[in-house]
């Protein structure tokens, strides 16, 4: 097969998932209890709003069923669904009337982000130690560190999260043991949102660069800030440089939280992976060849044995946003993880849907990105 | 009809392969744990295992009953306390108590001596009152008066009577003095005999690991936790083994369409991120009180089990021809299986069939004329099938089928049918029979569905699909194998090829990732408590008390520590286990 045939067919495997997908979010609504009419409406839902043409009194709640369509056989109103969706109408919040697709423009990059830094600190991380483990199969270090990675593993990370909150960004007296090494006060890092705290909010949801980029990624928009805008900033943000690496400290403690949780397994893949590989014939050769085991293990053996690491690259995509909605909660990020606990607590059901999708189409195209790679990396892929 | 003494010959037999097989296994069993043993991590997450296993079975004998814990609480409800301050592990004010004294002479409650007692407590129900424990006074702190409030009073206003330290005296000054003519507070340490405790060391009855903000004992909490945990981790772990595996096995073992439907679904699944799925799944459960059946769904879902499990069996003994009850009724739904789905379809986009609301279909419906319609219509409609194919009728007679039917069954020898699979039916029926009820012409399969059981169904309703495909590669391995091929060719069943076959050759990795879905069962739940979308408020459940802990994490680090620790142990422990359960599968291992 060659390499545009993997290609076209693979995206043609991901239509019927996709419509799964969206066959699920649309049932998933359906059966949320609360009727989003009356939601809307709130205490107003018996307010006369209008007559019909008989004359008989239609109240707020009636008129909200009829203009949201509710009433509509679940087929037509699934047809509606799909179509709009097409559209690029992803439904609207239903306490503030915010459309929901700028919900998520403004939320999904802040978890990206994150998910992006946490497996820039798991990756190097797992594998690393994961090709030390192997190097020393059986002796102390590989015991310590495979104990280490099931812990990680058996983490909950929100707990793991506040631990570094607690060690890494408080004071002495709270526990921190930032202070008396670096000298730093109140924490290495700070302890909670995504900047500074005395910066405001102008829009409701929205961050206080939005506006000005308009990427929704806070380390991208910090470097596009006017300098109008930064006069109006406390004094310690003088330029975009301070801007940015304030934003980027705000980063450090969700990600390594993230980021050390899924390094554990990372760890073991690594570990088994080149363990597998070490019995190879070519690596005997290498070895036989009078090459230092360095450039044995690093150049010959370690090439081989990161191909199916790549691999979970799209599954570790997934598990760091559902692991980020739980950081997001503990840091009190406005990513997409907060959007839908407060959709699904709020019975903003269009908001979940929304959620939902965007994120298994995430995980999809990582998915697809990743395969991809893969058949390129190694052509033996392509020919199943 | 055999008479008792006529069977004995094969009783005796039957007892001797029970017992053998008995012995093989344990030989096994003994095989595996020398190969566990030589992992010291295994062993120690075996301990870690029981451990918390052993607390969780124990945690009315473990946990402290607080002073401030009310006796209504039960394991995980526990009620709302707003007075009491939270207090760090070891602290004396678990042991302090501040009590309103009447010093105005004139009140019917004045008594020149007061008894120290604790707040009121409620007994076992609300309609039998309340009580209160008598306490032994050691130490008077402070005494307040309450108007003005907040002064110190003098400490000698108040002693303690030398024979009876739960008694205390008022001096004349107290109440001859009009000043006080409120009352004082009057806050002293007091030990409870009703609370000590069998384990815990002289003088540290409460609080070794402080209290919440609501004055629970954290530490009883993380202990009834336990039982919290382990109940979503296993219930959830062998519900989603078992569909699963059902699944798993039809798509396996059929393949083609099937197959490729089954695995479409399942990639649905795969496609959302597990916590985001499971989210959307306890909102949809959100209006779900408890978890009834439809009463033909109730009649019909055992018989069709049944029916499916006795296929072949019922099928030589009812029916004096060889044709099996299930392909007659299917050969009838698969002829005209495509009117089938044109009328549904049908049905469908003429918007007949969503009319009927949600709710109704998964048979939570309240409405009786549904019901009872519903029921009725089902199973008519079932039974003309049957009825209406005439070949049916034709080609088998029933005459004697009674008789056949009771010379099949063997009473002589009970032995015979103690296996495993009457093991797991006669178990499962207990356990449903425990948590169902009946209520009019429903029945009631979950009576109490709260929000832990929605966490519960949420968590299988994600969990399924990865054991389908982990089973599915496990059938598509071993059907190819020779002795698949045997049973096919002496005519044995799908359903015994299945569970017979290729099943027990192919739960090796079920059971390492059962053991290690348990683990990952309780952290997902508690993050989803975390996340305020699990448990029920104030619940001794460990992910809420860390998300109830949030408020004062930075001033009071020990809310938190605890039930984190207590979730990464045990987490860890069935992580562990489960690594060590592979590396005695694992063939390469085995010697």
């Amino acid at each position: 097969m060659k390499l545009h045939e993997f290609v076209v067919r693979r995206l043609l495997l991901l239509i019927p998932v996709m419509i799964g997908v969206a066959v699920f979010t649309f049932a998933v609504a359906q059966i949320i209890p609360g009727d989003p009419a009356a939601l809307q409406c709130g205490d107003k839902c018996g307010l006369i709003v209008g007559y019909t043409e008989e004359g008989e009194p239609i109240t707020a709640h009636q008129a909200n069923r009829e203009r949201l369509k509710l009433d509509d056989p679940v087929s037509i109103q699934f047809e509606r669904y799909i179509t709009d969706l097409v559209n690029g109408d992803w439904g609207e919040s239903q306490k503030n009337g915010r459309p929901v697709l700028d919900i998520i423009k403004t939320s999904a990059p802040v978890t990206l982000e994150m998910a992006f830094f946490s497996l820039m600190i798991a990756y190097p991380l797992g594998i690393f130690l994961g090709i030390i483990s192997a190097v020393r199969q059986d002796r102390m270090f590989d015991h310590v560190s495979r104990f280490f990675a099931i812990a990680f593993v058996s983490l909950p990370i929100f707990w793991f999260a506040m631990l570094l909150q607690l060690y890494f960004a408080t004071g002495p007296e709270v526990g921190g043991i930032c202070d008396p090494i670096f000298g730093t006060e109140g924490g290495c890092f700070p302890i909670f949102d995504r900047h500074d705290q005395s910066y405001t909010y102008p829009i409701e949801g929205y961050h206080w660069f939005y506006p000005e980029a308009g990427t929704g990624f806070h380390l991208v928009d910090s470097w596009f800030v006017t300098d109008a805008k930064l006069a109006e900033l406390p004094s310690e943000f003088d330029t975009n440089r301070e801007l940015f690496m304030d934003t980027l400290t705000h980063l450090v403690l969700p990600c390594s939280a993230l980021g050390i949780a899924s390094s554990g397994s990372l760890l073991r893949y690594m570990r088994a992976s080149l363990l597998e590989v070490l019995h190879e014939d070519y690596v005997r050769t290498a070895r036989a060849k009078g090459l230092s085991e360095f450039r044995v293990v690093v150049v010959h053996a370690c090439r081989n044995a990161m191909v199916p690491i790549v691999t979970i690259l799209g599954f570790s995509i997934g598990g760091a946003i559902g692991g980020a909605v739980l950081t997001e909660s503990v840091f009190g990020i406005h990513g997409m993880g907060t959007v839908a606990v407060l959709g699904i607590l709020q019975l903003e059901y269009q908001i979940v849907m929304g959620v939902t999708l965007l994120t298994s189409v995430i995980f999809l195209l990582s998915n697809l990105i990743v395969d991809i790679a893969y058949a390129i990396v190694d052509p033996r892929v392509r020919l199943e | 009809m055999r008479e008792w003494e006529e069977g004995r010959k094969d009783r005796e037999e039957s007892r001797k392969r029970l017992l053998e097989s008995l012995a093989m296994s344990i030989g096994n069993i003994g095989r595996g744990w020398k190969i566990y043993r030589r992992s010291l991590l295994a062993v120690l997450g075996l301990v870690m295992v029981l451990s918390v296993s052993l607390v969780a079975i124990f945690a009315d004998e473990i946990a402290v009953q607080h002073p401030y814990r009310n006796l209504t609480d039960t394991e995980d409800k526990w009620s709302n306390n707003p007075d009491q301050q939270e207090s760090p592990p070891f602290s004396e004010e678990c042991s302090l108590r501040a009590q309103k004294i009447t010093t105005n002479p004139n009140s019917p409650l004045f008594s020149e001596t007061v008894v120290a007692e604790s707040g009121n407590k409620v007994r076992e129900s609300i309609a039998l009152g309340y009580y209160t424990d008598v306490l032994s006074v050691t130490e008077i702190i402070k005494i307040e008066s309450i108007s003005p409030p907040g002064y110190d009073q003098d400490m000698s206003l108040i002693t303690v009577d030398p024979n009876n330290s739960s008694i205390f005296v008022l001096s004349p000054e107290l109440y001859g003095n009009s000043s006080y003519y409120a009352g004082v507070w009057i806050t002293y340490l007091y030990e409870n005999d009703e609370m000590s405790h069998w384990w815990m060391p002289e003088g540290y009855d409460t609080c070794i690991f402080g209290t919440n903000k609501e004055g629970h004992d954290v530490f009883s909490k993380v202990v009834y936790g336990a039982r919290v945990s382990l109940t979503i981790g296993i219930t959830v772990a062998t519900l989603t083994v078992t569909i699963g595996t059902i699944v798993g096995s039809i798509s396996g073992y059929y393949g083609g369409r099937v197959d490729e439907v089954i695995m479409r679904i399942c990639d649905v699944f795969f496609a959302i991120p597990g916590l985001i799925l499971a989210m959307a799944f306890v909102a949809a459960m959100r209006s779900v009180s408890s978890l009834t059946l439809p009463v033909w769904l109730g009649v019909l879902l055992p018989v069709l089990m049944l029916a499916y499990f006795l296929n072949a069996h019922l099928s030589t003994t009812i029916l004096s021809g060889d044709n099996k009850v299930s392909d007659q009724a299917m050969g009838m739904l698969m002829k005209n299986r495509s009117l089938l789905v044109s009328v549904l379809a049908f049905l469908f986009f003429v918007g007949w069939l969503p009319a009927i609301a949600w709710s109704d279909f998964f048979g939570v419906s309240h409405s009786r004329g549904w019901r009872l319609t519903s029921s009725l219509v089902v199973i008519a409609l079932l039974a003309a099938i049957i009825l209406a194919d005439r070949k049916f009728v034709q080609k088998n007679s029933m005459d004697g089928a009674l008789e056949r039917l009771s010379s099949s069954f063997d009473w002589t020898n009970p032995w015979r049918y103690l296996n495993f699979r009457t093991v797991v039916v006669f178990l499962s029926m207990a356990i449903l029979f425990k948590l169902s009820g009946n209520e009019g012409s429903e029945i009631i399969l979950i009576k109490d569905f709260d929000k832990l059981w929605q966490v519960q169904f949420a968590l299988i309703f994600t969990g399924w699909p990865g054991y389908a495909r982990l089973i599915r590669g496990q059938v598509l391995y071993v059907k190819e194998m020779a002795f698949v091929e045997a049973a096919k060719s002496v005519g044995a069943p799908p359903s015994r090829i299945m569970f017979r076959h290729i099943l027990p050759n192919a739960w090796a990795p079920l059971l390492v990732a059962f053991t290690l879905d348990i683990g990952g069962t309780i952290l997902s739940a508690s993050g989803l408590s975390f996340l305020g979308l699990g448990a029920a408020p104030y619940t001794a459940e460990w992910g809420l008390m860390i998300s109830e802990s949030r408020v004062a994490f930075q001033r009071a680090p020990h809310m938190m520590l605890y039930p984190g620790l207590a979730i990464a142990i045990t987490v860890l422990g069935f992580n562990l286990l489960g690594d060590g359960i592979r590396d005695v599968v694992d063939p390469k291992n085995r010697r």
